[in-house]
């Protein structure tokens, strides 16, 4: 993946280089627009860090989905414009006075557009097909892959951050994934800090005590279930997921403790900001099941969705809301612990 | 030199750079990096949620033998003080009896609450629980309430109540220490039966014959303290309490409160074994203060008990023992009128109960539990006969969804010493939905 993101960078340098000065498009043009990928490249050690990199993240979508639709008006792509527009007035909370603003001309530019939604294709700002053919024949992996994005809503009063979505063949087998490095999950002010971590299979994630008291994660969650015993601040426990599926995260000592790591058996996956932004890149063109997990949904959200040359932009997922947070954690025993006893 | 132009030395320059520190950076075999990988997601603080509505409704239905109590038809031993508490068969999870009718046959007052039903198969509407609770994010407390609604219809003893069963606040002062400060109307600390004293965690539907000594709330302060041990995979704690009442549960034997305003002291000394294969708690407890009932300084309880709770591959082992001990009092008020006298009372007693939760899980079915319990106590009232009762009880528990739990269980009580023996034996089932 590595290799085909050089050559990608290469591709897209060559590109832009082969393109005379005089005869570049104007600011207006829409084509080239990079900035629609999600989640931003923020560093996140804390949760502070985290709250920053969320809030900017919805800023980043909406000035995205405002700009990006501004552009293709002006390129003349109504229906792109419109199906930006219209996922940018689906945003909750959103300004009033921009939403006053945008919601007559989503309806205008919907309305030039034949009043269809437009395809996914249409509707995402062209990536290869737009760009002038590359000097030199590139591997075809370099050209195939396309990234798959959207938002999701739902997700009950916790809101869609943390879904987890994939991508699954739907004709023929799934690549199996690379696991992932450097995975840490630590434990800071009787939090898991991230609270939710999406992880290929056979991935490793460090356990990491940053609290001044000791901590017991465990998790009861089959087959996957792993226990790291006592650990104290600053020590760190590692352990590999090799199955598929969310494993609920529990500290033996602190019962109101709950973080999940979810296992997917996909090199396709992505994790929904706060805002629900996602963006799963390196998708090769085609049908694919798409399924969505998260911890407030009873049943995962699973559709067919078919990916074009160019990707698929602007995908409007919803997921459930409609589970509850458990009433009691267990121990590691299983049994029930009421929160408000004892610790 | 155009932006453009720049930005695509830039790009070019970078890749290049990225080639050749390829080598050095990821051996030939070593697998790329997902090119999805992500960070994770905490949700900001402002997220969290930080006051929760929770609980439950439990009901069920009960058949008991005879007329519901354990006063065997036409026994006249004399005296005639049968202390009711020694002979109440429950039917639900609160501990209430069939019956308490004594068909005038003098008793002191000692009386747990009744479902009055007498011998007749009944629907019960046993509880319905409501907990609150809020945890400001700004501050290192909790408040914690729960309110219950007890629609009862049969009269004396046994009037419908909204019954404050908690009301509390903790602090957690010490981000270092595993300790926690408590202050208002909160569960006992007395052994081990009041971590599943409610419908919805216990294991089966009726509590243990000697919960009636130990799981009753206070209001008071409370102070608990744990520090692991992680050589042993261990933890040692000590939970404290000063407050209004002992253990006793209200039911039992109001008023549910010491009148001297002295504070009753109860606390358990507790170790953990918190190793992968094996869970294990044992404890020690004690209580001494003065009695619920009295004004009398001089009437005291006293109470001292040892538990045991062992997790292994689904097994679930509880034990406990309690020994307690009233001294005699003066006059009384219940909810049956004034008594002259307190009589002492002392009872031993314990249980000891096994429980295995199969390891499967099918459509709704979430779990299924089969448990057995062995109570038995021995109990009397000063200068009357000593009674002894034990009972074995068998049940099956389903859990459905995530919130509804089935539960069904027979209950053979028997009478083994200084009693008649009275078919008294009941079965009883319960219906909780959590929410």
């Amino acid at each position: 993946m590595r290799r085909a993101s050089i050559l990608g960078g290469t591709w897209l340098a060559v590109a832009f280089a082969s393109l005379p000065a005089v005869a570049a498009p104007p600011p207006s043009d829409a084509r080239g627009w990079l900035g629609e990928e999600l989640p931003l490249p923020l560093a996140v050690r804390t949760p502070q860090d985290l709250a920053v990199k969320s809030a900017a993240e919805k800023q980043y979508l909406i000035f995205n989905l405002l700009a990006g639709g501004k552009l293709a008006w002006d390129a003349g792509d109504v229906a792109s414009a419109a199906t930006k527009w219209e996922a940018l007035l689906k945003l909750r909370p959103l300004d009033p006075e921009l939403e006053r603003t945008i919601k007559p001309l989503a309806h205008e530019a919907r309305a030039r557009a034949g009043g269809q939604p437009a395809p996914p294709a249409a509707a995402a700002p062209a990536e290869a097909p737009s760009m002038p053919p590359p000097v030199a024949p590139l591997p075809a992996a370099a050209l195939a892959t396309v990234t798959v994005s959207g938002t999701v809503s739902g997700g009950g009063a916790q809101g869609p951050g943390g879904a987890v979505i994939w991508l699954k063949r739907a004709n023929g087998e799934t690549p199996r994934p690379s696991p992932a490095r450097g995975k840490v999950i630590t434990q800071v002010g009787k939090m898991f800090v991230p609270r939710v971590l999406v992880v290929p299979v056979g991935s490793k994630v460090a356990f990491r005590n940053d609290d001044p008291i000791f901590h017991n994660i465990f998790s009861l969650s089959k087959p996957n279930e792993f226990d790291t015993g006592l650990y104290k601040q600053g020590a760190t426990y590692t352990e590999t997921f090799r199955h598929p599926g969310a494993v609920q995260l529990l500290c033996n000592i602190h019962a109101s403790m709950l973080g999940f790591v979810v296992v997917v058996d996909t090199p396709y996956y992505a994790e929904a900001e706060g805002s629900g932004a996602f963006a799963i890149k390196g998708v090769p063109p085609g049908d694919y099941e798409l399924e969505i997990w998260h911890e407030a949904a009873a049943k995962p959200t699973i559709e067919r969705v078919s990916v074009g040359a160019g990707g698929l932009r602007g995908l409007a997922l919803r997921v459930g809301g409609d589970k509850r947070a458990p009433q009691f954690l267990p121990d590691k025993s299983g049994k029930p612990r009421q929160s408000h006893l004892g610790y | 030199m155009t932006a453009r132009a720049l930005l695509a030395v830039a790009i070019v320059c970078s890749g290049a750079r990225a080639v050749a520190q390829a080598p050095a950076s990821a051996p030939q075999d070593a697998e790329p990096e997902p090119i999805n990988d992500s960070d994770g997601y905490t949700p900001p603080a402002e997220a969290t949620q930080t006051f929760t509505v929770d609980g439950y409704i439990d009901v069920g239905f009960a058949k008991a033998q005879g007329n519901g109590t354990s006063f065997a038809p036409g026994d006249q031993t004399i005296p005639a003080d049968y202390g009711v508490d020694t002979f109440a068969p429950a039917v639900n999870s609160r501990g209430d009896v069939a019956s308490t009718n004594s068909n005038g046959r003098f008793v002191n007052g000692f009386l747990p609450r009744s479902a009055g039903i007498g011998g007749n198969a009944s629907f019960l509407l046993n509880t319905l629980d409501v907990d609150l609770k809020y945890t400001p994010t700004t501050a290192p407390l909790m408040v914690f309430s729960r309110v219950q609604f007890l629609p009862r219809f049969t009269g004396s003893g046994d009037e419908t109540r909204v019954y404050v069963e908690q009301a509390f606040g903790r602090l957690v002062p010490f981000d270092s220490q595993e300790f926690a400060l408590s202050a208002g109307k909160f569960d006992s600390v007395f052994g081990i039966e009041y971590l599943d004293n409610e419908a919805n965690i216990r294991t089966g539907v009726t509590p243990s014959l000697v919960a009636r000594y130990t799981t009753g709330q206070s209001i008071g302060v409370k102070l608990f303290y744990r520090i692991q041990i992680e050589a042993l995979q261990s933890a040692v704690s000590l939970n404290v309490a000063a407050t209004n009442s002992g253990n006793f549960v209200e039911a039992l034997q109001p008023p549910d409160a010491s009148l001297t305003g002295e504070p009753v002291g109860a606390g358990r000394l507790g170790y953990e074994l918190n190793t992968r294969g094996i869970q294990a708690k044992l404890g020690a407890s004690g209580m001494t203060g003065p009695r619920n009932d009295q004004a009398l300084q001089a009437a005291h309880q006293t109470a001292y008990g040892f538990d045991a709770r062992v997790a292994v591959a689904g097994v679930y082992l509880n034990a406990e023992y309690v020994h307690v001990d009233e001294g005699e009092g003066g006059p009384k008020t219940t909810s049956l009128g004034e008594f002259p006298i307190s009589s002492s009372f002392n009872a031993r007693g314990g249980y000891l109960q096994l429980a295995y939760a199969l390891p499967f899980s099918v459509g709704p079915l979430r779990k299924l539990t089969v448990y057995g319990r062995y109570d038995h106590r021995h109990a009397w009232f000063e200068g009357f006969t000593p009674i002894t009762v034990d009972r074995f009880t068998g049940g099956l528990r389903l859990d459905l969804w995530e919130s509804l739990i089935l539960k069904a269980e027979y209950l053979d009580n028997r009478e083994l010493a200084g009693a008649p023996t009275v078919a008294n034996n009941v079965f009883t089932s319960s219906l909780v939905y959590s929410w």
